[in-house]
């Protein structure tokens, strides 16, 4: 039988079928549920691990994970999904999580919201992991110090290499399969074959984009026109604007003239804000830049391609339907021009993620989202909020996917 | 041969006025014959007929754009052969379009500047690599494809390791007493004249004083024996007698130009018909001689693909102009930019990134 690596709790090697006897067995104090006081003082406890300023200067976007997993927020979350009377909400068992390899945090809301909702959970690190990932492992093994036993017992973090046989079984042991990392992770790890009761959450390859009406921009004061610019290069800069709900490209609503100002204006400003936090593109992302935009201009794509420095790159589409959705490299902006939102409407397809926006009326983009009826953007939140991550992502309200429901009737 | 036939002719004033006209004729020719090319010149913002006063302001294209788009300047029934190189990467492979006259000249150009240093002849030669080599398909078309370019070079072609890749001691003893009295030629790539005919000759105590040496490849795998340039040269010499040595710089994306060592190992000198320049990497303005920044290569050789004015991935410096072995620019390449890697939700990244 393989073993697995026993990242948290740090531990000596284990096997597969010991690991899931352990998380599934009823520790001290009972089985863990919805919204368990043990659990939600280890998140609060580790939280603010992460929101000390020595984790948090290195490790900006370890800062909003601590944000999230404040008392509050918890709280919150969990009273969102109160049951309605005559329904009990349940743990749904244990839960195996796949995060994507290339180190990101966000296998760790998963895994939070999961242990939240009261579930054993089996979380694979990637052997590559590194940076912030590793100060993650480091600030849980610290916290745990303080911990019930329950959480060493049944929330675990491993790393195993390319074996397939720890994931079969994995996947064979849970009743929840968590798969992040995209197309082809999801694809690789479907081979394995669940139980008939479990079943897969998956976050497929996404890309996201930005809208701006060129009348709201013009309505605008000149500091929130300088919180959009602000908010773009938080969303754009932070994750080398390769996250899923990263803006890859921008929409201008509006008359070509009121646009080309508005956009000018903006390019500005991000000049201005990449300038003033020190952001530095360095030569190798200024070449996969150009290679990436002199290839869409190959292509017919695009019919403009500028450079503002190393840092800031815009892309006229000859077209908007065009628009790229791949990863051009960080500060790279295709950008069309629309008459409206609606024009967006045929554009838009199942992979679109988020559509961060400013200058739009609630209405508008209720409008917008009703007449794209689900068929793409799973989420519409302001320009500066789309790296925000929610307990409902990618269309999924995660703690109702980590729980099961039992109906209770009397006569 | 004689000094009239030497491509390594031109001083940097006669190069600079025959590049850009020629340089500028072909980036015409380009334009009106790939519309891809003519794309991307519209959406970088260089129209047709705009007049260029100097060659470092025409319009380059970044070297990868060969791996992930097939530009041509000629119909594809006119095309004769594509040549493709692995990157390091392995997925990614340069395709590069050649008619029969682009063929013709590359082959033409390569052997005028090879003949710079080893005279019209070709000579016994001793290939620093494995037969083996055309053996494995898979290896083949890099490593094989670059030394199977240069037997051309050369006759009696003797390979200094065995099918295992051990070095073949009875082979070079063998080759040297037949041949070591005369001018002979040497070629491998850099790390393997030094890993198995360098060891192999000062063990061995073989005598290379009549060798011309022609290598090519980089230092990157030579780090860790702290070995560069300057002590490669020095050691071969102590060792092993040979003097001899031409590194050179070269690439698929402009096959058939290739950027000599001159003799006494100052520099690598550019050919009549191209010329280096390098860029500061943030401005992306030519930087002054002395400054390292990234090599722009130009030639005047890509005519059936807009490969003539290209940015490499390649680091490099200019140590003097018309101050040398050679007239033009002599420099070096200092390594390789490291290559862009994004982190995000997804594993893998789809499309030309």
């Amino acid at each position: 039988m393989s073993t697995v690596e026993q990242r948290f709790p740090t531990g000596a090697p284990t096997s597969v079928s010991d690991l899931l006897a352990e998380v599934t067995s009823e520790p001290p104090g009972g089985r863990l549920r919805v919204g368990d006081p043990r659990v939600s003082d280890f998140l609060v406890a580790f939280a603010r691990r992460l929101l000390a300023p020595s984790v948090a200067r290195r490790f900006p976007e370890l800062a909003s994970l601590g944000f999230f997993l404040r008392r509050g927020e918890l709280e919150k979350t969990i009273a969102a999904a109160t049951p309605p009377l005559g329904q009990l909400r349940f743990p749904r068992g244990v839960v195996f999580h796949v995060p994507p390899a290339n180190v990101d945090t966000i296998f760790v809301y998963s895994w939070a919201l999961s242990a939240l909702a009261g579930n054993p959970n089996i979380v694979r690190i990637s052997s590559r992991s590194a940076g912030a990932a590793v100060a993650v492992l480091d600030a849980l093994n610290t916290t745990l110090a303080d911990a019930d036993p329950a959480i060493a017992q049944t929330q675990r973090m491993v790393t195993y290499g390319r074996d397939d046989a720890v994931t079969a079984a994995l996947s064979q042991g849970c009743d929840l399969r968590v798969i992040w990392g995209g197309d082809r992770s999801v694809t690789d790890i479907r081979r394995h074959p669940l139980r008939p009761s479990a079943r897969d959450v998956t976050f497929p390859d996404r890309s996201s984009f930005a809208v701006i009406s060129a009348a709201g921009w013009r309505a605008a004061d000149a500091a929130a026109r300088r919180d959009v610019a602000i908010g773009l290069y938080n969303d754009s800069y932070w994750f080398d604007q390769a996250a899923c709900a990263s803006p890859r490209a921008i929409y201008w609503v509006g008359e070509p003239e009121a646009v080309r100002e508005a956009r000018d204006e903006l390019f500005g400003l991000l000049a201005e804000v990449v300038e003033s936090k020190g952001t530095e593109v360095d030569a190798a992302m200024s070449v996969e830049k150009r290679v990436s935009t002199y290839g869409l201009a190959a292509e017919g794509v695009a019919s403009e391609v500028r450079f503002a420095g190393n840092a800031i790159a815009t892309v006229e589409l000859v077209e908007p339907g065009l628009v790229p959705r791949r990863w051009l490299g960080v500060g790279t902006f295709p950008q069309a021009q629309v008459g409206s939102l609606d024009d967006l409407v045929s554009i838009v397809e199942r992979r679109d993620q988020t559509m961060s926006h400013f200058g739009f009326g609630t209405d508008e983009l209720v409008g917008f989202a009703e007449q794209l009826a689900g068929r793409g953007v799973d989420r519409i939140v302001p320009i500066g909020d789309a790296l925000t991550f929610s307990s409902v992502w990618d269309g999924y309200d995660l703690l109702r996917e980590f729980t099961r429901l039992t109906t209770v009737q009397s006569r | 041969m004689t000094v009239a036939t030497s491509v390594f002719s031109k001083s940097q004033a006669e190069r600079d006025v025959s590049l850009l006209q020629e340089l500028t004729e072909l980036t015409e020719h380009h334009r009106a014959a790939s519309v891809e090319y003519r794309r991307i010149l519209d959406a970088i913002g260089h129209p047709a007929g705009r007049r260029y006063e100097r060659v470092a302001d025409l319009p380059w294209l970044p070297v990868r754009l060969f791996k992930h788009h097939a530009l041509k300047s000629v119909p594809d029934d006119e095309v004769f052969k594509v040549l493709t190189s692995s990157g390091t990467t392995g997925a990614e492979v340069s395709r590069i379009f050649l008619d029969k006259e682009a063929a013709a000249a590359q082959q033409r150009m390569l052997s005028a500047t090879i003949q710079t240093v080893i005279g019209p002849n070709r000579l016994p030669m001793l290939l620093v690599d494995t037969k083996a080599l055309f053996k494995n398909r898979r290896s083949f078309s890099a490593r094989g494809a670059g030394v199977l370019g240069m037997m051309n070079f050369g006759r009696d072609h003797t390979f200094v390791l065995d099918e295992n890749e051990r070095p073949d001691l009875d082979a070079v003893r063998g080759f040297l007493a037949k041949h070591g009295d005369q001018p002979f030629l040497i070629f491998g790539f850099t790390f393997m004249a030094w890993l198995y005919l360098y060891e192999l000759a000062r063990d061995e105590h073989l005598d290379l004083s009549n060798g011309i040496l022609i290598h090519s490849g980089g230092w990157k795998k030579l780090i860790d024996q702290a070995v560069d340039n300057a002590e490669f040269r020095r050691r071969f010499a102590q060792d092993t007698g040979l003097t001899r040595i031409h590194n050179y710089y070269g690439m698929v994306e402009q096959i058939g130009t290739v950027y000599v060592e001159g003799p006494s190992g100052n520099g690598l000198y550019c050919p009549d018909f191209a010329d280096v320049i390098v860029r500061d990497p943030v401005t992306w303005e030519e930087v002054p001689v002395g400054t390292p920044g990234v090599i722009e290569v130009v030639s005047t050789l890509p005519r059936s693909y807009p490969g003539h004015i290209l940015l490499t991935e390649d680091r490099g410096v200019i140590h003097g102009i018309d101050d040398g072995d050679w007239p033009g620019k002599r420099f070096s390449i200092l390594g390789r930019l490291p290559r862009a890697e994004a982190r995000g939700c997804s594993d893998t990244f789809q499309g030309a990134a």
